[in-house]
């Protein structure tokens, strides 16, 4: 009957509709998101090391080869210094924002001598700090984050089962600390 | 535009045929006001021209009126219940169906920004504000850490270069050479793209530091169930599998187009114990 069919291409122009509403809304209100899990890790600004299989978080080093670490911060205050060295053959780190875009990534080959040495902060917050930098930053790379809630993925690689110990202190001892300036 | 036939408004319909009413229209209401009162009367809720509409075929004796006034619908007419019917059928198909729908998609693909290198396909821009609605929400949903654009990129292989399903029954050969890259690893992932359990002595990872290379600095891996000489991944012992390859701190993360990229070939060399 033709109002059967009318029946049916409403429900199917709804479906549309509702289709095009879910993935468009589906991030804002996703419980399980990258930045949801690194949060459920633990405190921020702390680096915790990942297993290869999946934690309560849900979070895993995806890759047998790869050890990951991560660290979530709030540059709403005072901005994050990121730190870590290590002889590791390879390293490389990411900055996201909450909602999972990329901000920054780098690896060791962008550092200066090999050592991870990152200064995160909001516009107003770089603006003061680049008119009287610190010492401490001398050597640091400055950021601007665009959103004050992000989190910080930091990988290095174990090709082999003996670099697996060098890999282990590298991440444990990285620090994503609050920068204190003055 | 054709009037409406009588049949379609309730109050007209008796059990009479319709020249009756018309009969009883024209004897009833002979002044324009009259006229367009009884047309005002007359005039359906969508509601009750569609309950009418699909009962046209079969005017039940209950419909008689006693008065032009009063509606015909009696709560022992089954008629009543067509119209929530309707309803609940379209909102049935857009909930559920949107729901189902979008589901079904978000699993199936992340997002339309694939690049494609014979078998291997790879979403250098999943991670990045850039990225498309779908790809969005497929990371929201799936919620992973993706490497950053400096850090590397990895690739995906569901299927070999003829377009087969990679299943654990057949063996496969890659072959060749990637693109620039510092390092890469390869390990045999299930179908969520976690890397599958090791047993000892059946390695199923490989990097571009342990791969024994040609002189030409290609190299050969073979992926069987059985043991090969040279590069080998072991398969576990049924199933659909995937593949994946990761190139780390490689400029086919950031590539505009301008460096022509190759990944190996994937082949399948033979299935069963062939």
């Amino acid at each position: 009957m033709f109002k059967l069919v009318f029946a049916i291409l409403t429900g199917l122009f709804g479906a549309a509709l509702l289709h095009i509403v879910i993935i468009l809304s589906l991030p804002h209100f996703s419980d399980r998101d990258a930045y949801t899990r690194v949060s459920d890790e633990g405190d921020e600004n702390h680096f915790y090391m990942l297993d290869d299989k999946d934690d309560d978080a849900g979070l895993s080093n995806t890759d047998p080869y790869m050890r990951t670490a991560v660290c979530a911060f709030d540059i709403e205050d005072k901005p994050v210094h990121l730190t870590a060295k290590g002889k590791v053959p390879f390293w490389s780190l990411a900055v996201y924002d909450a909602a999972s875009n990329e901000v920054f990534s780098m690896s060791d080959r962008t550092s200066v001598g090999g050592a991870l040495d990152l200064l995160l902060a909001s516009p107003v917050q770089l603006t003061g700090i680049r008119k009287a930098l610190p010492p401490a930053l001398a050597q640091s790379i400055l950021v601007e984050v665009p959103r004050t809630q992000g989190y910080a993925v930091l990988r290095t690689m174990a090709p082999q089962a003996s670099f697996d110990a060098a890999a282990r202190e590298f991440l444990s001892e990285a620090g994503c600390d609050e920068f204190d300036n003055g | 535009m054709r009037k409406r036939p009588p049949g379609l408004f309730p109050t007209k319909i008796s059990a009479g045929p319709p020249r009756n009413i018309k009969a009883d229209q024209t004897a009833n209401d002979t002044s324009p006001a009259g006229v367009s009162a009884a047309n005002r009367l007359a005039r359906p809720t969508i509601a009750s021209s569609m309950a009418a509409a699909l009962a046209r075929p079969a005017l039940s004796p209950i419909g008689r009126i006693r008065n032009k006034s009063t509606l015909i619908c009696h709560e022992d007419d089954p008629r009543v219940f067509r119209v929530p019917l309707l309803v609940a059928l379209s909102l049935v198909i857009a909930f559920g169906g949107g729901i189902v729908f979008t589901l079904l998609a978000l699993d199936a693909t992340s997002g339309f920004g694939a690049i494609k290198l014979g078998a291997w396909q790879a979403f250098p821009e999943m991670q990045t504000a850039d990225a498309d609605p779908y790809a969005k929400s497929h990371r929201a949903r799936a919620g992973r850490l993706l490497y950053g654009t400096a850090e590397g990129l990895v690739f995906t292989a569901s299927e070999d270069d003829a377009g087969g399903r990679l299943t654990a029954n057949c063996s496969y050969r890659i072959s060749g050479q990637t693109p620039p890259a510092r390092l890469w690893t390869l390990f045999i992932a299930g179908n969520d793209g976690e890397p599958i359990e090791g047993a000892a002595g059946r390695p199923s990872t490989i990097n571009s530091w342990v791969v024994l290379r040609n002189p030409d600095s290609t190299f050969s891996i073979t992926v069987s169930r059985s043991a090969q000489a040279g590069n080998w991944l072991a398969l576990p012992q049924a199933g659909n599998f995937r593949l994946v390859w990761t190139l780390l701190d490689s400029p086919a993360a950031s590539n505009s187009g301008l460096i022509d990229l190759g990944m190996p070939k994937l082949e399948k060399i033979g299935c069963g114990n062939v």
